[in-house]
């Protein structure tokens, strides 16, 4: 059985292999850093009253749908290349079903005031990559045993962090 | 943020008001946002009602109930969130396989955080305590060496680690404070008193401290399996006793914030911390587990309680990636 990919298993993929690895089986320690707790609670408990605006197919789910774009939601651009590739994945799946559009990355950064914007599209060659990604994902995953830390600094902003180097 | 624990010492009722949280007692009554509360302790009768349990769930809050002789009672233990198929396989397989090396971990981490504990003591004068510092460090190891040891044999050692720690308590406390014998339930003196109630504490603290990973509360080492709902936390708390638990005691006695005759409820067949016995035990216990220390790998401050949740971390490394399981030892602060 090959497992399903998800867009924020392939934005992992490329920021951390282990990460995508812990994160893809279950141990998903995210949820556990204090601030994204709160801020899911806070997220939850609005929603009581205002229904959801996100959008879902499958297995995946999209920000927002525009006739022209596939928009995807970030609060920092730490990671652009991995979002820029979970952004594909979405267009991918997309195309699959029949429906074609172009990528938005919008950064809303809360201090900052500002909006970054950053625009991506499918081309062949990129669909051919994202393929490839997705196996090298399922082949990953399947692994009895994560890659070990990958010892960057990204890792000291990573919900991981203390896992990976306890 | 917020204060992230809960203490609700009075009677009184908790309801919810919209986002928050109201507690009533005789006195008034109070707003208590939700966003940074983590769990609440009821040490005394209080009201509540299904919507406030609903309201707890979704924000995974843990509410811990004690009964009339300060112990624990029972746990609202919301929904879990955090559930990995393949760790509880790999965690039963952890208990089938080498339950003996996690209990002699445990086993060793206790003796370890004890030595600590009592070596600040020898070191400041009382010199009678050499023979048992010298036992925990030399001969505890070679006691948990050997390869064939049962179960039994692993919680042998470690009553008899407890047994003389309590026994070495007259070298440094006051004679007022010294116990003939650690009675459980309910505690007959004032040292047994706190220890109960310290201990229940820690107890709860942490069930919520596992809850916040993906291990299951029910699969544990040392302790057999089902011994409670929670036996994983009675495993996982062992080691932090000493350093927690029993250094707030002995902090309030030798430093008389706590004392005989003015900070407990004495009666027949049982002797309990009165309501400002239990207000100083619990400043004093609260400031030592949120305490932090720069810990030595992960090259950050963390404090007690997160310890606490690092050790099961290490526990799902051991299950997840065969990373060998070492408790928390005071001296390496990690
Ligand atoms: S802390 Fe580092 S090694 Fe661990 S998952 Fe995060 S990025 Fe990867």
């Amino acid at each position: 059985m090959t497992a399903k990919v998800t867009g924020t298993m392939v934005n992992y993929y490329i920021h951390c292999k282990r990460q995508c690895w812990l994160f893809s089986n279950k141990l998903n320690l995210e949820d556990n850093s204090e601030e994204v707790r709160i801020g899911r609670i806070l997220h939850q408990l609005k929603e009581e009253k205002a229904k959801k605006k996100e959008v879902a197919i499958d297995n995946i789910k999209i920000d927002k749908l525009t006739p022209e774009y596939l928009v995807e939601i970030k609060k920092s651009d730490a990671d652009l290349e991995a979002v820029k590739w979970q952004t594909l994945y979405y267009l991918y799946i997309l195309r699959e079903k029949g429906i074609d559009r172009k990528g938005k990355i919008e950064i809303i950064d809360k201090k900052k005031e500002n909006r970054k914007i950053h625009y991506t599209e499918l081309t062949d060659e990129l669909v051919f990559q994202l393929k490839e990604i997705i196996s090298l994902i399922q082949e990953l995953i399947e692994r009895p045993i994560p890659p070990l830390p990958i010892n960057k600094s990204i890792c000291k902003k990573c919900a991981y962090y203390t896992y990976c180097y306890i | 943020m917020a204060q992230s624990v809960k203490y609700l010492i009075t009677m009184g009722e908790l309801k919810r008001k919209d986002n928050s949280l109201i507690f009533r007692n005789e006195k008034g009554h109070r707003y208590l946002p939700i966003e940074g509360v983590k769990e609440i302790y009821c040490l005394n009768e209080v009201s509540l009602n299904t919507k406030l349990l609903d309201f707890l769930a979704k924000a995974q809050v843990t509410m811990h109930f004690f009964n009339y002789y300060h112990q624990y009672s029972g746990t609202f233990y919301p929904k879990e969130q955090l559930v990995s198929g393949r760790l509880l396989i790999q965690q039963a397989r952890l208990f089938d396989e080498h339950r003996i090396i996690v209990a002699k971990a445990i086993v060793q981490g206790i003796a370890n955080n004890i030595y600590s504990v009592l070596y600040h003591y020898y070191s400041h004068g009382a010199k009678e305590l050499k023979p048992l510092i010298d036992w925990l460090r030399k001969n505890v190891p070679g006691l948990l060496s050997s390869s064939d040891l049962k179960i039994n044999q692993v919680l042998f050692i470690e009553g008899t680690i407890w047994k003389r720690f309590y026994q070495s308590f007259k070298y440094f406390l006051p004679e007022t404070f010294l116990m003939n014998k650690r009675v459980k339930r309910p505690p007959d003196n004032p040292m047994n008193a706190m220890i109960s109630f310290g201990n229940s504490l820690l107890y709860a603290k942490t069930i919520t401290q596992i809850y916040h990973t993906h291990l299951d509360q029910k699969i544990s080492f040392l302790h057999d399996p089902g011994e409670g709902r929670f036996s994983l936390s009675l495993d996982l708390c062992e080691v932090f006793k000493p350093i927690i638990v029993y250094k707030t005691i002995f902090e309030l006695v030798n430093h008389r914030k706590i004392q005989v005759g003015r900070h407990f409820d004495k009666e027949l067949n049982y002797c309990l911390l009165n309501r400002a016995g239990k207000t100083a035990f619990i400043k004093a216990f609260d400031s030592r587990i949120n305490e932090t220390f720069q810990h030595a790998t992960l090259k950050r401050k963390v404090s007690y309680q997160t310890a606490i949740k690092l050790d099961a971390y290490k526990l799902i490394k051991l299950c997840v990636e065969g990373q060998a399981f070492k408790p928390f030892d005071f001296r390496e602060k990690c």
